[in-house]
């Protein structure tokens, strides 16, 4: 039950961050590429490294 | 143009069919029309069209990405590369999505070229990208364009299901070879986060424009229809050889009529498919819960033998409780 309430504020957290820095620097926002790379460090890479280190 | 809608439309068309649509390429046909002519309406460094509006929807131009018959014959081109039905008319119908959509600015897409270059417009708001990105971006979620893609950012909401893991496993997975492609390479959650980045992406962005275009910004809401009336906008007449169009719809089209009748004709299609095969198949395609032992959870209603043996039968010999 956890991780699927886990996994959905990380994805509201990661779009709030995105609008945060799209609002701030609106050229951020043209490319899907950045966005599809921001998602990824922000769901799969950045979480990784968070259980990596506390191991 | 649409900033929102083809991002998220790939969404409501997946939960509508299921596993009868592959994503990805339902995907890339939803961003094929703008994929390579975009960069160049506004412009990159000194490259930039003279008649941005002519070059990105008429013809001359590359207008003809927009039509629908540009749709089939990359979707036949498909299926002659893979041999997959499914994957062809998935680029098709993302494709023609995309097409539809764009009908609604003021200077609409040539839906029947190559048989005839006329721009079908609904002109519900300003086509203003001959401005630059900025004042687009501006004009574009100030008038009813960014109602149009919050339409979709709430019909994607409401769709919630078809983002979640169980949904990806069971039935995007199951439609679309690239996903059991890439996850030879890839771990599942990087797999999902990539099938939810366009979602990410759309309700993000219009959430982000909308608050650029009227917090960081000041420019001003106009929601009358071809709106908003403050930016310089091109319409359909004023390309291609439309000034001259003596068809029908030229000369009789109301174009609001014509946008409420395509609302209705999408509300009766919606209707067409969840009363037929669809809903079965939404149902079938639908993740079941899974139960604390890993076992599938039996629907509502089901009968099962656990739920049978704890009934007792009540003993005639004992007494009142108490």
């Amino acid at each position: 039950m956890l991780a699927p309430v886990r996994e959905v504020a990380l994805y509201l957290a990661a779009g709030v961050v995105y609008v945060a820095i799209g609002v701030a620097f609106p050229e951020f926002l043209f490319a899907w590429i950045v966005a599809v790379g921001f998602l990824l460090v922000s769901v799969v890479v950045l979480p990784a490294l968070v259980s990596h280190f506390r191991q | 143009m649409s900033w929102a809608a083809h991002d998220l439309e790939p969404y409501v068309i997946q939960k509508e069919l299921g596993k009868r649509i592959a994503f990805v390429p339902l995907l890339i046909g939803s961003y094929a029309p703008d994929l390579l002519s975009k960069w160049f309406v506004y412009g990159v460094a000194d490259l930039k069209a003279d008649n941005p509006a002519q070059f990105h929807r008429g013809w001359p131009g590359a207008g003809f990405t927009h039509s629908l018959v540009f749709g089939v014959l990359i979707g036949l081109l498909l299926y002659a590369l893979w041999r997959n039905k499914v994957v062809a008319y998935s680029f098709v119908i993302g494709q023609w999505a995309h097409a539809l959509t764009d009908t609604g600015d003021t200077v609409g897409t040539m839906l029947l070229f190559p048989f005839s270059d006329h721009l079908f417009t609904v002109g519900a708001w300003a086509y203003a990208g001959q401005t630059g990105r900025y004042v687009d971006a501006g004009a574009y979620f100030s008038g009813l364009g960014f109602v149009w893609d919050g339409l979709f950012v709430v019909w994607g909401i409401l769709s919630w299901r078809v983002l979640t893991r169980g949904y990806f496993r069971t039935t995007v997975m199951a439609a679309d070879p690239f996903w059991r492609w890439a996850g030879r390479y890839l771990s599942e959650t990087t797999l999902v986060a990539l099938y939810r980045a366009s979602f990410f992406y759309g309700v993000a962005r219009w959430t982000a424009w909308l608050i650029w275009a009227h917090v960081v910004r000041s420019f001003a809401f106009d929601l009358r229809w071809g709106g908003p009336r403050w930016v310089p906008r091109i319409y359909a007449r004023d390309l291609n050889a439309a000034t001259g169009c003596r068809c029908p719809g030229c000369c009789s089209m109301r174009p609001r009529l014509g946008f409420y009748g395509a609302v209705a004709v999408c509300a009766w299609t919606k209707g067409l498919i969840a009363s037929g095969s669809g809903r079965r198949g939404h149902a079938r395609d639908r993740p079941r819960a899974m139960s604390s032992g890993g076992q599938p959870r039996p629907r509502s209603g089901a009968r099962t033998p656990w739920r049978k043996s704890r009934r007792r039968p009540a003993d005639p010999r004992a007494g009142p409780p108490g």
